[in-house]
């Protein structure tokens, strides 16, 4: 966690004003026996460790709730076992949960018959394996045409859709070779190039990446925010990797013992963490790469609080703090932050922007969430 | 032959075993009648107070008593003659048996007239050329040889009918099994009710089920072919099943997640990745049918059990040699022929290289197209359907020759010095140690035998499996076999005994100096693939008929097993785990005290449970070269036509088994139910 990579480019497109293409609602899973008769009793709220003392069950995900736009890439993150391969499982019911409503696609996916859900997973939703999930016993051409396969498409027509997909992947030529002829890399990118064969409209990722090597990883991150930026596909993907979510997320959900604790831009859970167990998680990120000025920034309440006088030491809101330091230190006047317009909508000093990176609040003034008050959320960080 | 490739995968079920859970902590408090009758000590004391109570009702008498045997032996002969009598006027008869066997025969005789089509050349040549389809030169080489040394040892005529009857009831097996293995792979429910019926199957001597079958389907083919097909399916069933639910989850989970259907994900993804696993089930049919043709000959199939049973009869050891031999080869040019293709589903053999298949459907159909012309060319123009006569040469002669002298140096009393010769071992072991065994099990009350191993199976797996061994024990007595169940235990017993002594130490040699794993991996290779009846041809040279024959020759079918099992398990723990043991400064023998031993003790718990079986298979079979007990029963039964006799030393032999299986096995399994 020691290095960030690179953050996602807070100054991009905003999907959260597209409509919502996933929506979850109190959802509830327990595993075990009986795990279903513990839905709404004192028990299910319980830490693990003593639910599962008392009842054996585990509640793998509890009362969550988000909503995932057009175009966006959620990230839900959290320890080894905190719930979240079951709850991108529960979303094309691989897993069903015990209560609450899943909403993909503008179906209720709680309800659909056994052809509905076929349906839907045949044709708008695709799902990338942490090991894979590659077919051994077939060749890389028909591991990708799979999808299409199971929908009834032509050889023929598959054949032509996968050697696309195969190039734009970066595998054309190994079409013929079986998975356990390649690298683990590549192997993923068959895993990839399967999920979007079928150009579905959802990408469900877990832990896609958690497998291959950190250079290797880091390539196929590239991967993902490439074909992103071409295709903008709706995109869930779970990690346990920070840096991955940092580097992909649009938005970033905290998860624990099934529970989401913070959901929020990366710059809010790093910036503003809701409890220790985020800050712990958040801790060693480099937050002069993650933050931007509009976030450490004091912001004006009017315009005419104080629209001048900064002459040429202003700065871009969405500018990440680590490139505004050098000017802010300069001197101890403050710099102007405007914003897309060239509006001048804050000010940053030099002990406000320390503080802000060294991460410790200032007194009664904290940085921050006080830049965010009064706006309503998706518009919080971004212009 | 039960085990012979099995140990892989029943260890893999051992290992699911060794996991005791703990019961469910849901409700705690006083102790509830349940948990009292749970503790163990409140069983033993039930279970001895049974055993006393008993004995002052019936008294201390040994033995079971006469009076209460309710006439068994009579009863199933008159059962017997019934059915005689009635086979051809009762629906049953004439509506459902008749037809099956009239369609059994119409099968074998099916095949048996294409391989009379294909003449010898025709049948070598497909043999070869199955041998390169696969894409193995020397399996084609070995497959040329063995099959034309079905001809030239004499034995091609025979050698046709054999192949007719394994072609039928291999096939059917396969057919049978396959769908059976995949509802069960899909149905928690169907595999608990099938997986008992398949251990208690799997567990029969096929002598077991003979005068059933003879009674039910008459002499000949049909019941030749029900009997192979009810002893070889069990494997395929449970390899299909094996291999269905060994798919890993998350590939599973990735064909789900495309929408694919079930019939998709079963033809598209499990069936596929199952079918190596599932051609292993068809080798292993392959052995086990095979493994019974000597004792199918006994219900009169004929073939090559004849020559094996005739010569066994009259001590020939060169003409059982033979016959013995091209059994054997039988059953390892259909394996090579099956695991040549097994590989090629193998994903660790198949590339993406290689020939392509276009290329390879057209050699191959080339291939067939030149077996038919050969075939034509052989019948009509030099009518050669038999292996010419003259060709074929015997070693039988030569072969008795050499033994003769063989048995003349080691044999008699004063052949060998000191020790004496090995009629002095026969001797020796059948008076001191079987007969006296022999004397005490029978002799032992029936209320201390009962209770005696129902305690025992009380300790191992609690009150069903007391209750269970109990009822088996007491059924022994009750069908009237009490004194001839004694001498097939006793028996078991010393060849078990031999094989642990013999086994287990070895099992451990090879664990740890690789080259005795090394040096005794052919040996054990062509232990485990001979057919039971096998053995019983090299013992007679030296033990004569009689007990000591058939205790050497179960030693040595079983210890295979034992000495693979027992490495096979030390191998498995897990190697962090010794290595901590190590660390500590443990000596070797410490490490296999302390560490090693306990973690491997679920397969050897099976190794010895897996012997014990066997030796009670091959204690069975050596019925046939005299040895006393329950198979020589059943032999008697079909050879003077004693139904009554045959049948309730059947019987005995299904609940002996059973008993012996229970007690040498761990505890009952509990799995977690698996979620969604
Ligand atoms: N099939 C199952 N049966 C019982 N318990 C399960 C099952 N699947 C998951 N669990 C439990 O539910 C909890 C959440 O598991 P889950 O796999 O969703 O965690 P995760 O966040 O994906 O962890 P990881 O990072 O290790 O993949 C864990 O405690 C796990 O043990
Ligand atoms: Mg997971």
């Amino acid at each position: 966690m020691s290095a960030v990579a690179s953050v996602k480019d807070p100054a991009r497109e905003d999907p959260t004003s597209h409509p919502v293409q996933i929506s979850c609602q109190h959802l509830w899973k327990f595993f075990g026996h009986n795990g279903h008769s513990l839905l709404g009793t004192p028990e299910a709220n319980l830490p693990q460790a003593e639910l599962q003392e008392r009842t054996g069950c585990i509640a793998a995900i509890r009362d969550v709730s988000f909503e995932v736009h057009r175009g966006e890439v959620f990230v839900v993150m959290g320890l080894s076992g905190s719930g979240k391969s079951t709850l991108i499982r529960s979303l094309t019911r691989l897993i069903e949960v015990d209560s609450g409503n899943i909403e993909l696609c503008g179906e209720d996916v709680r309800h659909l018959d056994p052809a509905g859900l076929r349906d839907l997973r045949r044709h708008r939703v695709s799902m990338v394996f942490q090991q894979f999930g590659l077919f051994p016993h077939r060749r890389v051409v028909d591991n990708v045409a799979y999808g299409l396969e199971v929908q009834g498409v032509k050889r023929a027509e598959r054949y032509q859709r996968v050697e696309e997909l195969l190039k734009v992947v970066g595998l054309s030529g190994f079409s013929r070779s079986y998975p356990d002829e390649l690298s683990g890399g590549m192997q993923q990118r068959v895993g990839l190039a399967r999920a979007l064969a079928v150009d579905p409209d959802v990408l469900l990722f877990d832990e896609a990446f958690s497998a291959l090597d950190p250079l290797i990883r880091r390539e196929m991150q590239d991967e993902v925010i490439r074909l992103q930026e071409r295709l903008h596909k709706t995109v869930v993907f779970v990690s346990h990797d920070l840096d991955e979510a940092l580097k992909l997320g649009d938005r970033i959900a905290i998860m624990r013992e099934g529970s989401f604790v913070q959901v929020g831009t990366p710059e809010e859970v790093v910036g503003a963490p809701v409890d220790d167990y985020v800050a712990a998680f958040t801790r060693d990120v480099p937050r002069a790469k993650v933050l931007t000025a509009r976030w450490a920034m004091r912001p004006f309440g009017t315009r005419s609080d104080r629209s001048s006088g900064f002459g040429d030491r202003v700065v871009a809101a969405s500018t990440r703090l680590q490139d505004v330091l050098n000017m802010v230190l300069q001197s101890d006047e403050p710099v102007g932050v405007v914003d897309d317009e060239g509006e001048i909508i804050g000010e940053l000093d030099r002990t406000t922007a320390t503080a802000v990176i060294a991460g410790s609040p200032l007194e009664g003034d904290a940085p921050g969430p006080r830049a965010q008050a009064g706006k309503t959320h998706g518009e919080g960080t971004r212009p | 032959m039960t085990v012979a490739i099995g140990n892989e995968t029943t260890l893999e079920e051992a290992e699911q075993l060794g996991v005791d859970r703990p019961a469910s902590p849901r409700g705690t408090g006083g102790p509830s009648v349940r948990q009292t009758l749970a503790k163990p000590w409140v069983g033993l004391v039930v279970l001895a107070a049974g055993a006393v109570v008993s004995a002052i009702l019936t008294g201390v008498k040994g033995g079971f008593p006469a009076g209460w045997v309710p006439g068994s032996i009579s009863a199933f002969s008159s059962l017997g003659t019934w059915i005689t009598a009635h086979q051809s006027s009762a629906p049953f008869f004439t509506d459902v048996l008749a037809p099956i066997g009239t369609g059994l025969n119409a099968m074998v005789s099916g095949v048996s007239t294409f391989l009379g089509w294909l003449t010898w050349p025709g049948l070598i040549l497909l043999g070869a050329f199955s041998g390169l389809a696969a894409g193995r030169w020397k399996t084609a080489i070995f497959l040329v040889v063995a099959i034309a040394a079905f001809g030239l040892l004499g034995l091609w005529a025979d050698s046709m009918s054999t192949l007719s009857l394994m072609t039928v009831a291999v096939g059917i097996s396969v057919v049978i099994g396959v769908p059976l293995g995949i509802v069960a792979a899909f149905s928690r429910h169907f595999e608990q009710l099938l997986r008992p019926v398949l251990d208690l199957m799997q567990m029969l001597p096929a002598y077991a089920y003979l005068v059933p079958i003879v009674i039910l389907f008459s002499i000949g083919n049909p019941g030749g072919v029900v009997a192979t097909v009810i002893y070889a399916t069990p494997p395929i069933i449970r390899l299909t099943l094996l291999g269905i639910r060994t798919v890993p989850d998350d590939v599973i989970e990735a064909g789900k997640s495309f929408g694919s259907n079930r019939w998709q994900l079963l033809r598209k993804v499990q069936l596929p990745m199952a079918l190596r696993m599932i051609l292993l089930g068809v080798n292993q049919v392959i052995m086990m049918a095979l493994s019974v043709v000597v004792i199918a000959s006994l219900i009169g199939t004929g073939g090559l059990g004849d020559p094996v049973l005739q010569a066994l009869n009259i001590v020939n050891v060169g003409d059982a040699f033979t016959a013995g031999t091209v059994i054997v080869l039988m059953a390892m040019v259909l394996d090579r022929v099956v695991s040549a293709f097994g590989e090629r589903a193998d994903p660790a053999h198949r590339t993406s290289k290689g020939m392509p298949v276009r290329r390879r459907r057209e050699l191959i159909a080339a291939g067939f197209a030149l077996v038919v012309v050969t075939a034509l060319v052989a019948k009509l123009g030099f009518s050669a359907t038999n292996f010419p006569t003259a060709w074929s040469f015997s070693v039988a002669g030569p072969l008795n020759t050499g033994l003769g002298w063989l048995q003349h140096h080691l044999y008699h009393y004063a052949s060998v010095p000191i020790v004496g010769g090995t009629s002095n071992l026969s001797a020796f072991v059948t008076l001191e140690i079987l007969n006296p065994l022999t004397r005490i099990a029978g002799d032992m009350p029936w209320w201390l035998a009962v209770f005696g191993t129902a305690a025992l199976g009380y300790i191992i797996g609690g009150w069903r499996r007391a209750l269970l061994v109990g009822i088996c024990v007491t059924g022994i007595g009750l069908l009237g076999v009490w004194n001839d169940s004694a001498a097939t235990l006793a028996q078991v017993l010393v060849a078990l005994v031999m094989c642990i002594i013999v086994g287990l130490p070895l099992g451990v040699a090879a664990y740890w100096w690789d080259p005795v794993e090394k040096a005794l991996r052919p040996v054990l290779d062509v232990l485990q693939t001979m057919p039971a009846f096998v053995y019983l041809i090299p013992v007679v040279l030296f033990f004569s008929v009689g007990n000591m024959a058939g205790v050497t020759a179960s030693f040595v079918y079983a210890l295979a097993p034992a000495v693979r099992l027992t490495n096979l398990g030390l191998r498995r723990v897990p190697r962090d785990m010794v290595e901590a043991g190590t660390s500590f400064g443990s000596t070797r023998l410490q490490l296999l005290r302390k560490v090693e031993l306990p973690a491997a003790r679920p397969a050897i718990v099976l190794a010895i449970n897996q012997t014990i079986l066997l030796v009670l298979a091959e204690v069975i079979v050596a019925g046939l070269v005299g040895a006393g007990g329950l198979g020589y029963d059943v032999v008697v039964g079909l050879e003077r036509d004693e139904f009554g006799l045959g049948l309730a030393a059947g019987l005995a032999i299904v609940v002996l088994g059973v008993v012996l299986d229970r007690l040498t096995q761990g505890r009952e399994q509990r799995r977690p139910a698996r979620a969604a």
